[in-house]
């Protein structure tokens, strides 16, 4: 072997190894930062609260408070990874969460059974998925602008049917919203926590599992990864995305319905800013923008970061703070993402 | 199904484009589980060939018969499907995935979408083994060398029971010790039941391992015969070049002696300590074959790669940054005319003005009628072939796309002007216009640089040739009438 | 035959695809209007002619900074937000100092003249984090800008507590945005809408940058290889961009008297809409400010029919989005048409 040759061979290696190493930090950074987080909003105002006590940041009335209220986004942001890994986008699930929260809270309003009322907002939700996968996968519309359409359109419909005058859908003189509708998202069932936060738990493990052991999850990481490869391998690349579309679409209705049921109306704002959420959540988990890599569980960390930064800024800030962290918060997950991910270069 | 001899009978293939008939009337066999390696120079119609066997083309005449049976796929996938895979240098692995999903993708086994380990993937990955065992399955392809994901797409081909694999210049971007190691399992192959049809410039790469050995020269097939029977290189490159009867060049009559660029010790991820001079006003061709780094070579003049070493320009030092050199006096014609030499959506006006903004612009505003004046002026010029200058460049024939391009770089007055692969692609009219303005840029002084794969290109027009392989300079030669095109040959593939 | 094909096209080759695409977007919005007319009662009332240009003018000029980094091939999300940044910091600026026990009503004492000159600088700082994360890091622009603009809205929630900061302003605060031309009640600012329109032309048609923008968008590449320092262009049109919404804010302070933290919601969205309406392609190097004039006027007929149909104004979202989707396939259907 010459020299050459040999030198050839200790890069290779030495390639492997920091490889290794890149690999190590992508897998436990993560868990670090949840960590430091938690400590520091525990620590923050210990002059003021003991620790675990009442207006602690870890008392269980607040941790309580938290999960309740991270159920929504604990609910969407797996299916969203799994679109996101696949290399595409959806700007809509925020509008799409309120407009299924509107429909939900109307329909119980009118005396709707629950489980017909989630069901209808669930194919609902299939719809709306449906509708984005034409516009993107079908008609190869860029999915910034196909999602910023349709975020336009749920979010007009949502507004639409609140009737004028009120901001939400939650009763009148007329019309009492029935106090049981918040029995599946805010009522606690087990350990203090609701059947809607079990659920969630649920929707993470499968759709965690979905990632990793099953077809799904292994062609939206190829369609991603190398889309030529993926096609000459027969994946058909147009049906696999709008099955993802209408994936995303389904759990952006579950969570509408979880957030109407957790604030007893149907708020056609709520879900602003909910794709903004899950875009931290995914950047802080290490997805790629160009789509191959991701991680749902790691996502879901990323989850629970943004919630706890959302509501222990809350105990230490005015509310008047929040949009400036939150766009610190994007900013510095957009910077942490990038020094993670190596993407791809656009040929 | 009986099997037959010849894995693949070619017979009368035909392919034609709207000015040349790139693969004429071409028959040979392919024998069935043997090497079969097929050579030629640029041009020759092997990749014509090749495209047609994967389905990106589709033949205008004659036949081909797979395993006895007639085979017209309409694309890769289908190519792929009727058991002929092909190994491209862009390699079709999936980065993000482990070589064992690779391996699976399209072929999962699953139970209600649960992926299953089943004997399929057992198979696969002992096949895996076998070819290289240092491969680990759980590995993640992004970790891998590119030599070892070519091993695994040749794992998937074998595989999945392909009767063919094609193999394009797969020694172009992999190290000695990876290629010996290539050879072995390419060599291995025959006993799988798989025939390799290997493509490659590399002419001991043929003597190693091939058992047959096709040579097309001008669309037209030349000869097939064992390895064995070929006696030595040089009867090998004789097939090649044939009685080729190069266009007469002439030496300048008053070669200049002042120098107008210095490369020193050149060196960067591909390029192996260059060094050479340019004279002003001369042609200076750089002769190689695919992998021998002439692009990287402008590219890093260009400063568009990074390099270690020096570059002087009439006499300053060159910075590495395209704008700092273009300002310098130094233009290129890209590679690729239509993703990095043109503005394939905007027309021609949009297009020649655009390395020289300042001369049809004052204080920064356009002056359009200067534009559409200097754009006339070219189409003229050059002899452009369209009845306006609002024409979208999109629309031009190949020959006319590399005119505009050639305009462009001309109208930055560049003293120095480098064109890589300039006639890849046109039509043989359009390729002679295109020599005659070189040789007229010349005359004016400027000097120019020629990175071609293309021999009676390099011969023809350059006063310096100079010999790249595998990112070296090999040797510099002065052309003249003694020339000796099968000593070149034998350098740029390898030969001492 | 091909000079045949080629006879056919010289008289429509001569008209540029983005003019084509304008002249079509006008034809729609003849047709919109004529339909406007038709059905929506006082419709075609000359206040409301001039309403139709007019009261988008702030949608218009941020339209400029858009259109420009859309034709690049990038986005920019974050106008809204600065538009509230600067009205914000132009009035605190400018508040006087220690005049009450309202910390709103308390501010730098700044003359008002600084105090502009100030807010614009901070304008251009959130384009320069633009600049650095989408020209130097790579990063979509999408998410950036988007990121951005929440940073500078809720920079200007914290100065005004949440709420907007209308206080101890000085007399001249309220000038620029509230003067007339004379005898007319189009505001001063239309007239800078106009100006900054005919430049944002001329800049696009005309000049050397102007033609780069263009560059990049077809073709990045292309447009390094041939010399253009991309990085640095792209630094331009963000700050530009920037600066823009900073004068629209400034001047929307003004005619509101105050600075309010919750000003321009969703006009970035807006600014993309008309964009795209006016046949802006995302896929970069092609379109026309022009043509986000006519979109703009489009967006205008659209919105005040709805309010002439007496539809309610949570209408506008749906509408929005429904105009954009269609205008994005009719231009599609248009451009592949003339192709051939």
């Amino acid at each position: 072997m010459s020299v050459k040759g040999v030198k050839e061979e200790s890069d290779q290696l030495q390639r492997e190894r920091s490889l290794a190493v890149r690999a190590n930090i992508k897998r436990f950074y993560i868990y670090v930062v949840l960590a430091l987080i938690v400590i520091l909003f525990s620590v923050v105002k210990l002059g003021q609260v003991e620790m675990f006590g009442r207006g602690h940041f870890l008392s269980p009335a607040s941790v309580i408070n938290l999960l309740r209220t991270a159920v929504p986004i604990m609910t969407l942001s797996g299916a969203f990874t799994l679109l996101m890994i696949s290399g595409y986008i959806d700007l809509s699930v925020g509008s799409a969460m309120s407009l299924s929260a509107v429909v939900f809270a109307l329909m119980i309003l009118n005396g709707f059974p629950f489980l017909l009322a989630l069901v209808i907002v669930l194919i609902m939700g299939i719809a709306m998925g449906a509708l984005n996968g034409l516009l993107v996968m079908k008609l190869r519309i860029t999915p910034v602008i196909a999602t910023l359409v349709t975020l336009s359109l749920f979010k007009g419909i949502a507004l639409l049917i609140v009737p004028g005058g009120l901001s939400a859908i939650k009763g009148s003189a007329e019309k009492v919203m029935p106090p049981w509708i918040n029995f599946y998202a805010r009522k606690a069932v087990l350990l203090g926590m609701p059947w809607a936060f079990f659920v969630a738990l649920a929707v993470i493990a499968i759709l965690v599992v979905v990632q990793r052991k099953t077809i799904l999850g292994k062609y939206a990481a190829a369609i991603g990864g190398n889309r030529t490869a993926a096609e000459l391998s027969g994946i058909n690349v147009v049906r696999m995305g709008w099955l993802l579309y209408v994936i995303v679409g389904f759990f952006a209705a579950l969570a509408g319905v979880a957030r109407a049921s957790y604030m007893s109306l149907g708020d056609p704002l709520s879900g602003d800013l909910m794709e903004l959420d899950n875009i931290i959540a995914v950047l802080l988990g290490g997805t790629a923008f160009s789509g191959g890599e991701g991680s749902v569980a790691k996502t879901i960390i990323g989850a629970l970061i943004i919630m706890c930064v959302t509501t222990g800024l809350m105990t230490v800030i005015p509310a008047y703070w929040q949009t400036v962290a939150k766009g610190s918060v994007l900013l510095l997950a957009v910077v942490l993402n990038h020094l993670l991910v190596r993407e791809k270069v656009k040929a | 199904m009986k099997l037959t001899d010849n894995v693949l009978e070619i017979r009368d293939l035909v392919k034609d484009f709207p000015s040349v008939r790139a693969v004429n009337n071409v028959s040979f066999d392919i024998k069935r589980n043997s090497v079969h390696c097929l050579v030629g120079e640029n041009g020759a119609g092997k990749s014509t060939l090749i495209k047609i066997l994967t389905g990106a083309y589709a033949r205008s005449g004659g036949k081909i018969l797979l395993n006895g049976k007639e085979y017209s796929p309409h694309s890769t996938k289908d190519a792929k499907d009727k058991g002929i895979s092909t190994l491209f240098q862009e390699l079709n692995v999936v980065d993000q995935l482990t070589v064992a999903e690779n391996l699976t993708l399209g072929m999962e086994d699953t139970t209600f979408g649960f992926l299953r380990k089943t004997d399929k993937i057992n198979k696969m990955v002992s096949v895996m083994n076998s070819l290289e065992p240092s491969i680990r399955p759980r590995q993640l392809v992004s970790s891998l060398s590119v030599a070892k994901k070519q091993i695994v797409e040749i794992a998937k081909a074998v595989a999945t029971e392909s009767d063919i694999i094609i193999m394009d210049e797969p020694t172009a971007a992999i190290s000695e010790s990876e290629i010996a190691r290539l050879f072995k399992i390419v060599k291995g192959l025959r006993e799988r039941n798989v025939t390799v049809i290997y493509i490659s410039h590399r002419l001991d790469e043929i003597f190693e391992l091939g058992d047959y050995v096709t040579v097309m020269r001008d669309g037209k097939h030349i000869d097939t015969k064992p390895v064995a029977e070929i006696q030595d290189r040089s009867e090998l490159i004789r097939m090649m070049i044939g009685k080729t009867v190069f266009e007469a060049y002439t030496p300048k009559k008053d070669p200049s002696q002042e120098t107008i660029l210095q490369v020193r010790n050149l060196s960067n991820h591909k390029l192996n300590d260059i060094s050479f001079e340019v004279k002003k006003g001369e042609i200076a061709g750089f002769y190689g074959l695919v992998g021998a780094g002439k692009t990287e070579l402008a590219r890093a003049i260009y400063g568009v790669d990074e390099y270690e070493g020096e570059i002087l320009f009439k006499g300053q030092k060159l910075h590495p940054s395209p704008n700092k050199v273009i300002e310098a006096g130094i233009a290129l014609v890209p590679e690729e005319r239509r993703s990095q030499g043109l503005f394939t959506i905007l027309t021609i006006r949009g297009n020649v003005p655009v390395m020289n903004m300042g001369k049809v612009s004052r204080h920064g505003f356009i002056n359009a009628a200067q534009e559409r004046q200097v754009t006339l002026e070219y189409i003229e010029k050059l002899r452009i072939a369209t009845n306006s200058t609002e024409k979208e460049v999109i629309k031009l024939s190949g020959g006319n796309q590399q005119k505009v391009v050639f305009s462009k770089c001309l109208f930055a007055d560049a003293d120095l002007l480098m064109l890589d692969e300039p006639t890849r692609g046109i039509d043989v009219g359009a390729k002679s216009e295109i020599y005659g303005i070189i040789r007229r840029l010349a005359e004016e002084g400027k000097s120019i640089l020629i990175f071609s794969s293309e021999l009676p290109e390099i011969m023809n027009i350059c006063d310096r040739i100079h010999l790249l392989y595998d990112g070296n300079l090999k040797a510099s030669l002065t052309n003249g009438y003694d020339i000796d095109s099968e000593k070149i040959i034998h350098i740029v593939t390898g030969g001492a | 035959m091909e000079t045949k094909q080629e006879h056919k096209n010289t008289v429509g080759a001569r008209l540029s695809n983005e003019s084509f695409l304008t002249l079509f977007m006008i034809g729609v919005l003849v047709v919109l209007f004529g339909a406007a007319c038709a059905v929506v009662p006082n419709f075609y009332l000359p206040q409301n002619m001039l309403n139709l240009i007019t009261n988008n003018w702030f949608i218009i000029i941020l339209g400029i900074g858009v259109t420009f980094l859309l034709i690049s091939g990038n986005f920019d999300m974050s106008v809204g937000g600065v538009i509230a940044l600067t009205g914000v910091l132009s009035a605190y600026f400018c508040q006087g100092a220690n005049v009450s026990q309202n910390a709103l009503a308390n501010g730098l004492g700044l003359p008002y003249g600084v105090a502009v000159a100030l807010a614009l600088l901070c304008a251009l700082g959130i384009g320069a984090i633009n600049a650095f994360f989408i020209a130097r890091l790579k990063v979509p622009s999408i998410i950036v800008t988007l990121g951005t603009m929440m940073l500078a809205r809720g920079i200007g929630q914290v100065i005004t507590r949440g709420a907007q900061r209308n206080t101890s302003l000085p007399d001249v605060f309220g000038v620029v945005g509230n003067i007339a031309i004379r005898g007319t009640s189009i505001k001063i600012s239309v007239v800078i809408m106009v100006v900054l329109v005919i430049a944002a032309f001329i800049f696009e048609r005309m000049t050397v940058p102007g033609r780069r923008t263009y560059l990049i968008g077809a073709n990045a590449e292309a447009a390094r290889l041939s010399g253009i320092t991309v990085g640095r262009h792209l630094t331009f049109l963000y700050l530009t961009s920037a600066l823009l919404a900073g004068i629209t804010g400034i001047l929307l302070a003004s005619e509101f008297k105050a600075g309010v933290s919750s000003r321009a919601m969703g006009y970035e969205f807006d600014a993309l809409v008309v964009s795209l309406l006016g046949g802006v392609s995302i896929a970069g190097g092609f379109g026309s400010v022009l043509g986000m004039f006519v979109g703009a006027v489009i967006l205008s007929v659209v919105t005040t029919s709805a309010t002439g149909l007496l539809l309610s104004p949570d209408w506008q979202f749906t509408l929005k989005g429904i105009v954009t989707f269609i205008a994005i396939l009719a231009q599609r259907f248009a451009l592949d048409r003339r192709k051939g």
